[in-house]
């Protein structure tokens, strides 16, 4: 009897009668939202665009779920967001607001720009921004670059997909799925001019729309106080690591300065040493660069992106970098590389090398975090080219039996510097508003807190350590220990630089 | 793809295709759906109404050869109309959990869950239950059912524990939410009967929600809110300005607790200024002189001394109700959910009666219901009373219901039950000492939760049947029963608005997991009383006994054939008997201005109100008030905290929601962990600061097991359902 339970319990599904319908002329829903999606196409400097009624959002967050149900997501995928603001008026009335988000169409869309590939593409008729899912190769600098975190990076596909406002429901009549799905039809579809966008105001709390010129309208009839804020930002969660993005900036820079070194030193063992040194270092760096490609094998196409992408300037300056550092290494050992390729050969490693970390500078500078400005980028990067370097630099002196007084001062003067700025960075934890900057410097001292202190901590031993050599010259073992210790904490300094960024973002709501 | 296909495939300069740009791409529109992605098209759909809460929103799930792929809400369904909140888009999800429990767990002599067969789960559980009973009587076990499962299975429960294995007490969760609504009702109209349909919604003038937070609650009412066409001034009472108060053109930010008070002055104030229906009042009720000079004592004045409101504007929203329009009442969990509860409601239902604006278009004393089958399980679970509202005290309603069922009437128990809270008084007492616990969460949900937790330990037996195996209460049970999920077994859910709709099996439940209607089967054969229920033999088989249970009652609905009739008419309303086969698929009641009590007439009932059970104090200042957090969390979380989607959708950490002006004077910072105290435990959670709130109140919603710890356990007299939305709080940094 219970076995007999347990083998009717188990019979497939289906044992009710499953209703068939006729394929309708349309879908059903069609009657709902046929007003909330435009009749023409757009015409010359016109483009299609979400349009957000704030007074008819009231946060039951189905646009999320509609959108990834609707668009066949994967199960943790999600085009769309749901944030909330709040404020309070004059009259001390409290102000609340949900705001729904998806990609924001721009009208010079920073991820575009940024897209080494080109597998972002900007529809000449409906101005939708569209990602090429099979040209992507994973490198994820348009999450980066985009300012409102569209683009969002899945493991298992190696690439990034993002909102294309159901581009090919449109193109038959038929509305997104977060437009579909509307309780209270608060989202629709409008055209807009183009031009027009760039001197709307967009939404208070969101990031400046001047960057890319978002088009989607955020629309009320109430007045939102000056003090709104968004929900998450006090929220305290540090940015993705990118490890393989911090060896590839570390070594690199380490590399490029190595090469300095060499073409500057004096001594055949000491300058092979250095290039051996400097191509270790840069092939280590570059792999790891690969490998933080979703999809390294189409990483040929970053010539594409030359025209505006800093990130395919990198590409390309690291890879010649990485070439005319190859003849140079090389030149020591086979003989067959006349003299004047191997000196014109090392002239372009180091030029080409410099350019590759000014690259660097930029693609990160490129994107318009507080964090990642120039000059910070730039001390940052330059600084270690020089300091690592320079350590390097005494190890291998010392190695030779040598002392170099100078590069040892060169590496405390850098490396001095460098943790000055970052010190004074972290007082701005005490600014009254919560500024990108004070956000930086909040996860360094909570949530990354222990990193932080080992950062300080082992530049300390490394600079007490080179203070040591300044009075007893030559110890291999003191240097190498320096040279270990200053890479290290450089590592964690990069680390820092991804994880400790404020990411500008949308309004979120899970604080 | 082959190695060299995907290396030619990278070759390419430019990719416009691809099995990348394939995973998304859509196929044209059929099946009454719009255009959908290759990955999940369906080959067929079914309408399957959705298992979260009372709004019942029908949901078309996308089949592919018979199993569920995907869904998306119903076009014509006359509740939600195409649309569906997020948990609803969400159902198949949680579904495919690894939590699930696959295989009976039984604790072993290590004090481990242990996998055991169902043959040795159901050996133990009916030696268990037979022993302890034999020993201690049949007042010595008791099991508490949920508004989560179907109609049929909860009736099967019922009339399996009290007629078939002769358990004298149960409950269910609907205690801890909608008791206080089913006591107003009976009382005041003489029977169970929300009036309303949604379009009233649409239909009103004038809509006053209290304690109620649509837009994130019920998000699928609010749609029908604003599909009112009428201009309506919407009033929003809660001491909170939440999604809803905010929604709105009026919001009275009352005190906590102040409620009863506000609505005795409103009726005191319409009575002063003649702006009642006199004639109504006549010929339809009872009790209004008795009333009227109870209300003497009440003015504008007294409650707005207490409810921190300006008379003038009381003022103005008395002369608005009692204005002519189209006046309609709506509340959910802020009234139910309070010790002084039943006399709340009732306080809207008299309001709704003097002024006759009750059974005409958009009117109404309207309860939103909570569960998705509360409304089932308050008209057919067999816990405190018979089917339909009979009453288990009455040997003439025993009767009835025996020669329905055919089941001997002497098997019948002639007492009433335990309620919930009395239930778990027992086991304290030592008088109750097995528990079966059906998919519900009293680990996490039962206000004061530590006591539950405690008084636990004083069963020798402890069963729980859920589809989870880790749930907060299935950690403390001595056997776990794997349930099957909503979406794996078919039945009726009945919503707020008395709508009968059909769910539908449109996945295999995994492992060993069984439906609740086949676990009840089970136990019934192993029990020995399996002969009784010959008849119950399938879902359908059952919805045709509680046809003909309901036949003559006021919910009758004897006309609905099955299960296809339901789907063909979406949905039907009760009551629907016999012979009415004309009939308007929405349909509110009392439109006759007759009511369900023998004489006809509804009744006025009032009480005194009461001070506030744990005022805040000196050594304890806050005042916690709880509640839904978000529109993408349900109740405990068992289900919702299971889909990626809807996670992101909320606080993953529990909160608590502080002034301004409060956090400036402790010192307090967004973010940062807070130790929250009361009599009853003491809590870590994060501070999110909010001007939505008055000084002096905090809020914490319900779905994080830590609020439980510091509720305090009060109840209404009346409805015995918990007072969750008031109690002490202190705050300290940690």
């Amino acid at each position: 009897m219970l076995l007999k339970e347990q083998g009717t319990l188990q019979t497939p599904v289906g044992v009710f009668s499953v209703k068939h319908e006729a394929s309708a002329a349309e879908p059903e829903q069609a009657k709902f939202y046929k007003q909330l999606i435009p009749l023409s196409m757009p015409g010359e400097g016109e483009q299609f665009a979400f349009k957000v009624d704030l007074d008819k959002c009231t946060a039951c967050k189905a646009c999320v779920s509609a959108c990834h149900s609707l668009n066949g997501l994967d199960d943790h995928e999600t085009w769309r967001d749901v944030g909330t603001i709040h404020g309070v008026d004059l009259a001390g009335a409290s102000y609340t607001q949900t705001v729904t988000t998806a990609c924001h169409h721009c009208a010079d869309p920073a991820c575009l720009n940024g897209c080494p590939v080109l597998a972002y593409e900007k529809d000449e008729v409906t101005g939708i921004v569209r990602h090429l899912d099979d040209q992507c190769i994973g490198c994820q600098y348009c999450a980066l670059k985009c300012p409102y975190d569209v683009p969002k990076y899945s493991k298992s596909l190696g690439i990034v997909r993002k909102c294309d406002m159901c581009h090919s429901r449109l193109a038959e009549g038929e509305a997104p799925a977060c437009v579909q799905a509307c309780p209270t039809e608060a989202i629709s579809i409008n055209i807009v001019n183009t031009e027009a966008v760039a001197e709307a105001c967009f939404l208070p709390t969101a990031p400046e729309p001047s960057y890319t010129l978002p088009t989607t309208q955020y629309v009320t009839e109430r007045s939102i106080p000056e003090n709104t804020q968004a929900a998450d930002l006090y929220a305290l969660k540090p940015e993705h690591g990118h490890f393989p993005l911090v060896l590839m900036l570390v070594l690199t820079q380490l590399s490029v300065g190595l090469y300095g070194y060499a073409l500057f030193a004096s001594g055949e063992l000491l300058v092979t040493q250095l290039k051996m040194a400097g191509f270790i270092f840069m092939t280590i760096g570059l792999a790891a660069s690969t490998s933080h490609l979703g999809r390294p094998l189409g990483a040929w196409r970053a010539f594409l992106g030359l025209k505006r992408s800093w990130l395919s300037r990198e590409i390309l300056s690291f890879g010649i970098f990485s070439l005319a550092a190859a003849i140079y290494t090389s030149g020591d050992f086979l003989e067959i590389i006349p003299e004047p390729v191997v000196t014109l050969s090392g002239v372009l490693t180091f030029t080409l090398g410099m350019v590759g970390v000014f690259t660097s500078v930029m693609i990160y500078h490129d994107t318009r975090r507080a964090y990642w400005k120039f000059p910070i980028s730039t001390l940052k990067f330059f600084g270690t080219t020089l300091a690592l370097s320079s350590a390097g630099f005494v190890a291998f002196c010392a190695f030779n039996g040598k002392a170099s007084v100078s590069a040892t001062y060169l590496m405390l003067g850098s490396m001095l510097t460098k943790l000055a700025v970052e010190a004074f960075m972290i007082t701005s934890y005490q600014d009254s508003e919560m500024t990108p900057r004070r956000k930086t410097a909040m996860l360094l001292i909570h949530p990354l807190r222990s990193q932080t202190i080992s950062r300080f901590a082992l530049s300390l031993v490394a600079l007490l350590a080179a203070g040591f050599l300044l009075t007893s010259p030559a110890n291999y073992a003191v240097a190498s220990f320096a040279f270990v210790c200053l890479v290290s904490s450089e590592l964690i300094e990069r680390s820092l630089f991804f994880k400790a960024v404020a990411a500008p973002k949308m309004p979120g709501g899970v604080y | 793809m082959s190695l060299l296909n995907i290396a030619k495939d990278q070759m390419r300069l430019r990719a416009h295709d691809g099995v990348l740009t394939d995973r998304l791409v859509q196929d044209p529109a059929s099946h009454g759906l719009g255009r959908l992605p290759k990955t999940v098209k369906p080959d067929s759909t079914v309408n399957s109404i959705c298992g979260f809460c009372g709004t019942g929103c029908s949901l078309k799930v996308h089949l592919k050869e018979g199993e569920a792929v995907n869904l998306s809400a119903q076009t014509s369904y006359p509740v939600n109309i195409g649309m569906a909140c997020p948990k609803g888009w969400e159902s198949l999800t949680p579904l495919s959990a690894k939590e699930r429990a696959t295989a009976p767990l039984l604790r072993n002599e290590f004090g481990e869950l242990e996998e055991v067969s169902w043959e040795k789960a159901m050996d133990s559980f009916v030696q268990k239950f037979k022993l302890t009973m034999n020993e201690h009587g049949r007042g010595a076990a008791a099991f508490l059912s949920t508004g989560q499962i179907v109609a049929e299975e909860m009736a099967f429960l019922g009339a399996l524990a009290k007629l078939g294995m002769g358990i004298l007490h149960g409950d269910g969760n609907t205690r801890q939410c909608m008791a206080t609504a089913v006591v107003a009702y009976k009382q005041s109209f003489g029977f169970d009967a929300p009036p309303f349909s949604y379009k009233d919604f649409e239909e009103s003038d004038v809509l006053i929600f209290v304690g109620a937070n649509p837009c994130i609650a019920h998000p699928i009412m609010w749609q029908r809110v604003m599909l009112n066409k009428r201009n309506p001034e919407i009033i929003v009472v809660d001491p909170r300005k939440t999604e809803t108060a905010m929604a709105v053109s009026t919001h009275l930010p009352i005190a906590p607790k102040s409620d009863l008070t506000l609505f005795y002055g409103l009726a005191a104030r319409l009575i002063e200024l003649g702006l009642i229906d006199r004639t109504f009042i006549e010929e339809h009720t009872n009790g209004f002189e008795e009333f009227e000079s109870f209300l003497q004592a009440h003015s504008i004045d007294r409650a707005s001394a207490l409810s921190g409101i300006d008379p003038a504007e009381l003022d103005r929203i008395a002369r608005l109700i009692g204005s002519g329009k189209r006046v309609s009442f709506w509340w959910t969990m802020g009234v139910n959910q309070s010790y002084e509860g039943t006399r709340l409601a009732q306080a809207l239902i008299n309001l709704a009666l003097m002024t006759g604006n009750i059974g005409k278009p958009g009117t109404g004393a309207n309860s939103i219901t909570g569960q998705c089958n509360a409304m089932g399980s308050r008209q057919f679970s067999f816990t405190t009373s018979l089917p339909a509202l009979r009453d288990f005290e009455s040997a003439e309603d025993r009767q009835e219901v025996a020669e329905i069922l055919n089941i001997p009437v002497e098997r019948f128990p002639t007492q009433n039950s335990y309620a919930y809270n009395e239930i778990i008084d027992a086991i304290d007492r030592g008088e109750i000492k097995a528990l079966w616990m059906v998919a519900t969460n009293a680990g996490h949900s039962w206000i004061n939760q530590k006591r539950f937790r405690d008084i636990r330990k004083k069963l020798d037996f402890f069963v729980v049947q859920d589809m989870y195996g880790n749930t907060d209460t299935a950690q403390l049970a001595d056997l776990v029963l794997p349930a099957a999920g909503w979406g794996e077994k078919d039945g009726i859910f009945i919503n707020s608005e008395r709508r009968i709709g059909v769910t539908r099996r449109v996945r295999k439940a995994p492992g060993q997991a069984l439906s609740d209607f086949n676990i009840f089967r089970l136990i019934a054969h192993h029990w020995g009383c399996a002969d009784l229920f010959s008849e119950w033999t399938s879902p359908e088989a059952v919805f045709g006994i509680l046809a003909r249970l309901s036949k003559g009652r006021p919910c009758d609905f004897t006309a609905v054939t099955g299960y296809a009739f339901l789907d063909a008419n979406g949905g039907v309303q009760w009551p629907l008997p016999e012979g009415q086969t004309d009939f308007e698929s929405e349909r509110r009641l009392f439109e006759d201005g007759h009511f369900y009590h023998a004489d006809g007439r509804a009744r006025f009932l009032f009480e005194e109100p009461r001070a506030m059970p744990e005022p805040p104090d000196s050594e304890y200042p806050f005042i916690l008030l709880t509640g839904r957090g978000t529109s993408s969390q349900w109740h405990t979380q068992t289900r919702t905290g299971k889909s990626d989607v809807l996670q992101k959708l909320y606080p993953k950490s529990p909160y608590i929601e502080i002034n301004p002006s409060d956090a400036e004077r402790l010192q307090i910072r967004s973010e940062q962990m807070l130790q929250v105290a009361s009599r009853r435990g003491r809590v870590a959670v994060k501070a999110v600061i909010l001007a939505s709130l008055q000084p002096g109140q905090v809020f914490m919603p319900m779905h994080y097991p830590e609020t439980n710890m510091l509720t305090l356990d009060t109840f209404d007299p009346h409805s015995k359902e918990p007072s969750y939305k008031a109690c002490a709080v202190n705050i300290t940094l940690s």
